[in-house]
């Protein structure tokens, strides 16, 4: 097994949103493997650093430091072509569908406007190419000439996956590619992934706050807490058995489990602090619920953990005590 | 002990140049007791959150309703503009999902609830600063007195929802409507809001309608659940019965799309198709299209049915297990 | 807490799909807005006018400027249904010649001003930094005086004529196209549609014409015929001070200025050119409003 994106260390700062303010970090250090025909699921809360993540690996904006290396050629040093070859075989799945359809285009022009970009049809081939296509993400073809808002939230996900797949990618980032929909169509749409993954053998970066859809779909997850992997291994592992605080909290935090635990204390108190005022030590430590049990130690608040273990790893100064 | 709230055949219409262009509501029939929390379900269209509109009457301005929608006695429908005023914001209040669009963002949040307390109380300044202030920290806001001082911009998400429950409850309501309280925050946030709102109904005992797509949510949060489907309730009943062993197909279908619910990886059982649009006039059961249970009596449409005591469920085929 | 107001609302997915082209919306709004329907009829009229004037004017070439000294400051009558004026000419078909002038410069100055401030304005939004920052203080010079008086400062110096004034009104009038095209390409420039595009690799031009462009046809061509409108009206203040057409020219503001003096004993020389700017910028005013709604597929209701 061969790794199709390889990110190390990749940093990036946002100029400060006041003069002389505070530069804003919002991704911190990320290291992150995506195997061939692999699903990584990236989750996190907003304000963590996972969407920033995305947009730099499809070059929507260029990382500060570190390298992205796409079937073994760093991005950062690629020539024009190999450049190119990425733009084609790397999609994005949006959160929004109805925004990321342009509201003048009608299907049609949607779906061919990629293919007609990297020159891959055109005449009878490029008409016969999108209804292919949209027979393949389950539209019907009496939409064609639809405009988006015309469409509902899931048929208009559809068109977007259907432009995503008309330059035959490997990898699809997909980026809350559920969350604004309904429960019926998130089942309709995430069945429809899971079918497109294992026809087209694709690769997918998964990014949601929702751990029962990251988990549904995922192989290995990574979670993100203000610009930094904090925790990362096999989604079952993860979700079983997470080993940081924070993932912790997360996974308590999915309903479901009877009104009693309302009544608990919340698994995690305040919020994430900005990404321009990240707390010194372990970035978690304000809100962390380990440390308070632990007494408050020090470390906490001088040391910044990096992340440990083989497999599946933690970035905890307490991991082990808390397993 | 009868109901605070109860919705009578209630149908609302938009209406386009003079003719009804679509049928939002067809008939909802609901009852709220005191005390009580209860859960509208339902997906996109549903009719949830007009539902919720109705029961304060902020209806949109090219909408019609019929039916009755009694609140401690009165149809909220037919009262003049002016007594309900006196109800709206005082004795029924409401949450929405979006707290930063709901303060005006040129006043500080302390003068924003203050104005609350003077228009529905009579209050003085000074009398509504001390309850605003008390108010702000009965919802856990650190610093309450320095925190009225704040514009909406200056408060962090977490906080403008709190700040928005704090209006909700400052002038003692009955019942508090709450529109996806949470469904804009961040988990670890919406966590803490939940309690909140737990604790605070515990406290001062007001009912609540609880508006969610989130039938977990729901399931965790109140007594009892409606579930909506194409204008109408397809089915309610105690939450722990319901969504434990829901009677009607929409609601197995609803439940079952969950990821949770399955194995990672393999295929959600997704009903077919989508919910039909206001324009629509189906006859007999609306979901009948897309069920698996369907027979050849749902053309005519089956009616809300108390089929055990406390559960309701529009099917003719509710006891067939799936 | 939002206290009793009722919203236009409708729950998506609960309103119809209403028919969608451009002809049904044009229909529908022309239908509901009667504002819209006078405006679109005024723009009619005025077309029809302007093409045809030498057949639809009693006198053509009175029209154009031919005298007739023996019939002077005759009142509006059968012969004359808007009288003639100081030098016999009649004012019905000197009103009729003179929407081909207003024609030409609305359209001239408006095109000008477009083709100018519209490309600048674009990729001042799209690449925005240094780019954005100089071109936008170019834009506060020229904002920062008063158009008609930029315009009179450079007919005064190249000379009064009709294109003077025009180039001279273009002049102080792209700027604002520039700005409204900054702004809605600023807004799409973060649109995830844009995104979409970047990531198939689209070349920049290439969005900036087919995605942005095409996005900002709307508020374009809704302020281009609003401005149409004022266009007029300034040409007329311009004639009206002798700086824009000269005589024999069938402009409006020019004849407006020829029945000032006596504008109490033969009423008629002024009030019908009067009339004409006015009804003409009515028109092209509440037409731009109704174009709003045609033009965008959005526009169900």
């Amino acid at each position: 097994m061969s790794a199709l994106l390889e990110l190390r260390s990749v940093v990036k700062d946002f100029p400060p949103r006041r003069r002389g303010g505070p530069r804003v970090r919002a991704v911190d250090g990320v290291d992150l493997t995506i195997e061939q025909g692999h699903t990584y699921g990236l989750v996190g809360e907003s304000g963590s650093g996972k969407t920033t993540v995305a947009r730099c690996i499809l070059a929507l904006t260029a990382a500060t430091a570190g390298s992205i290396a796409y079937d073994g050629i760093d991005l950062t040093k690629a020539d024009r072509k190999a450049t190119r070859r990425m733009r084609r075989e790397t999609q994005l799945v949006f959160q929004q569908p109805t925004a990321a359809l342009d509201p003048r285009m009608i299907v049609r022009d949607l779906v061919a406007e990629p293919l007609v970009t990297h020159r891959l049809a055109k005449g009878a081939a490029l008409r016969a190419r999108v209804t292919k296509l949209l027979e393949e993400v389950g539209l019907s073809p009496t939409l064609i000439e639809r405009y988006p808002h015309e469409l509902s939230g899931g048929q208009c996900q559809r068109v977007v996956i259907a432009r995503a797949l008309s330059t035959g990618p490997r990898l699809l980032v997909l980026d809350e590619p559920t969350s604004a929909l309904d429960i019926v169509v998130q089942a309709q749409i995430l069945n429809l992934l899971i079918e497109l993954r294992k026809e087209h053998g694709l690769s997918f970066l998964l990014i949601s706050h929702d751990l029962s859809v990251i988990g549904h779909l995922s192989d290995r997850i990574g979670v993100m807490y203000l610009g930094r992997l904090v925790e990362e291994g096999p989604a079952r592992e993860v979700l079983a058995a997470p080993r940081h605080p924070y993932t912790r909290a997360l996974v308590g935090s999915t309903r479901g489990k009877g009104a009693a635990s309302l009544d608990a204390p919340p698994p995690l108190l305040g919020e994430t602090p900005p990404a321009w005022a990240i707390p010194s030590g372990c970035r978690f430590h304000t809100r962390c619920p380990l440390r308070r049990e632990l007494g408050s130690p020090e470390i906490c608040e001088t040391d910044d953990p990096a992340l440990r273990g083989e497999s599946h790893a933690a970035a905890c100064h307490f991991a082990e005590e808390a397993a | 002990m009868s109901a605070l709230l109860s919705v009578d055949d209630l149908r609302l219409d938009f209406v386009r140049d003079g003719r009804v262009a679509s049928h939002a509501l067809r008939g909802i029939d609901l009852e709220l007791g005191r005390g009580e929390a209860m859960g509208i379900v339902g997906e996109t269209g549903c009719g949830k959150t007009l539902t919720g509109l109705s029961v304060i009457r902020m209806l949109p301005t090219n909408a019609t309703a019929t039916g009755r929608i009694v609140f401690d006695g009165r149809d909220v429908l037919t009262l003049p503009e002016r007594e309900l005023r006196s109800i709206r914001g005082a004795r029924i209040s409401m949450v929405f999902q979006s707290p930063a669009t709901s303060f005006n963002p040129v006043f500080p949040i302390g003068r924003q609830l203050q104005h609350v307390l003077e228009r529905h109380m009579g209050m003085r300044r000074k009398e509504s600063a001390r309850r605003v202030a008390e108010v702000l920290g009965e919802v856990e806001l650190p610093d309450p007195e320095r925190t009225m001082g704040f514009y909406p911009h200056e408060l962090s998400g977490g906080m403008l929802q709190r700040a928005m429950i704090a209006m909700a409850i400052l002038c003692r309501p009955s019942l508090l409507i709450a529109d996806e309280p949470t469904t804009a925050l961040d988990v670890t946030l919406a966590e803490q809001i939940l309690r909140l709102l737990r604790s605070l109904q515990r406290k001062h005992g007001f009912s609540v309608l609880f508006i969610s797509h989130d039938l977990d949510l729901v399931g965790d949060f109140c007594d009892r659940v409606a579930v909506l489907y194409a204008g109408r309730v397809i089915e309610s009943g105690p939450a722990t019965e319901l969504l434990v062993r829901p009677f009607h197909p929409y609601t197995r279908a609803l439940l079952q799309a969950l990821p949770r619910h399955a194995e990672p990886g393999t295929p959600l059982p997704a009903v077919s198709g989508s919910v039909p649009s206001g324009l629509e006039d189906p006859v007999g059961c609306a979901f009948a299209p897309r069920c698996p249970l369907v027979v050849p009596e749902c053309a005519v449409r089956p009616p809300l049915a108390e089929v055990l005591p406390g559960r309701k469920v529009a099917c003719y085929r509710w006891e067939v297990e799936t | 807490m939002t206290t009793g107001v009722g919203v236009p609302w409708v729950e998506p997915d609960a309103i119809a799909p209403a028919a969608t082209g451009m002809l049904a919306r044009t229909q529908r709004t022309l239908r509901r807005d009667p504002a819209a329907l006078f405006g679109s009829f005024v723009l009619f009229v005025f077309l029809l006018t302007a093409a045809l004037a030498p057949w639809l004017a009693p006198n053509a070439e009175q029209g154009r400027g031919a005298t007739d000294v023996g019939a002077r400051e005759l009142a509006p009558s059968w012969a004359h249904l808007f009288g003639t004026d100081h030098l016999g000419r009649d004012m019905l078909s000197r009103v009729i010649f003179g929407a081909r002038p207003a024609l030409l410069v609305a359209v001239a100055v408006v095109l000008l001003a477009v083709l100018v401030g519209v490309p600048l304005g674009m990729v001042a939004g799209f690449r925005g930094g240094r780019i954005d920052e100089l071109l936008m203080r170019i834009t506060d010079l020229f904002l920062s005086f008063p158009p008609l008086l930029l315009a009179m400062v450079i007919t005064a110096v190249l000379g009064p004529s009709l294109i003077h004034a025009s180039l001279a009104l273009a002049v102080s009038w792209w700027p604002w196209y520039a700005r409204l095209a900054r702004g809605v390409t600023q807004s799409l420039r973060q649109a995830p549609f844009i995104d979409a595009a970047r990531v198939f690799g689209v070349r920049e031009p290439i969005i900036l014409l087919r995605h942005i462009l095409r996005n900002a046809t709307t508020p374009i061509l809704v302020q281009a015929t609003v401005d149409a409108g004022t266009v007029i009206l300034a040409i007329g203040s311009l004639s009206f001070l002798g700086l824009a057409a000269q005589p024999p020219t069938p402009d409006w503001g020019l004849m407006v200025a020829n029945g000032r003096t006596s504008v109490v004993t033969e009423w008629w020389i002024a009030t019908f050119p009067g009339l004409a700017i006015f009804l003409t910028t009515l028109g092209l005013n509440l037409l731009g409003d109704a174009m709003r709604d045609i033009l965008d597929p959005r526009s169900a209701t």
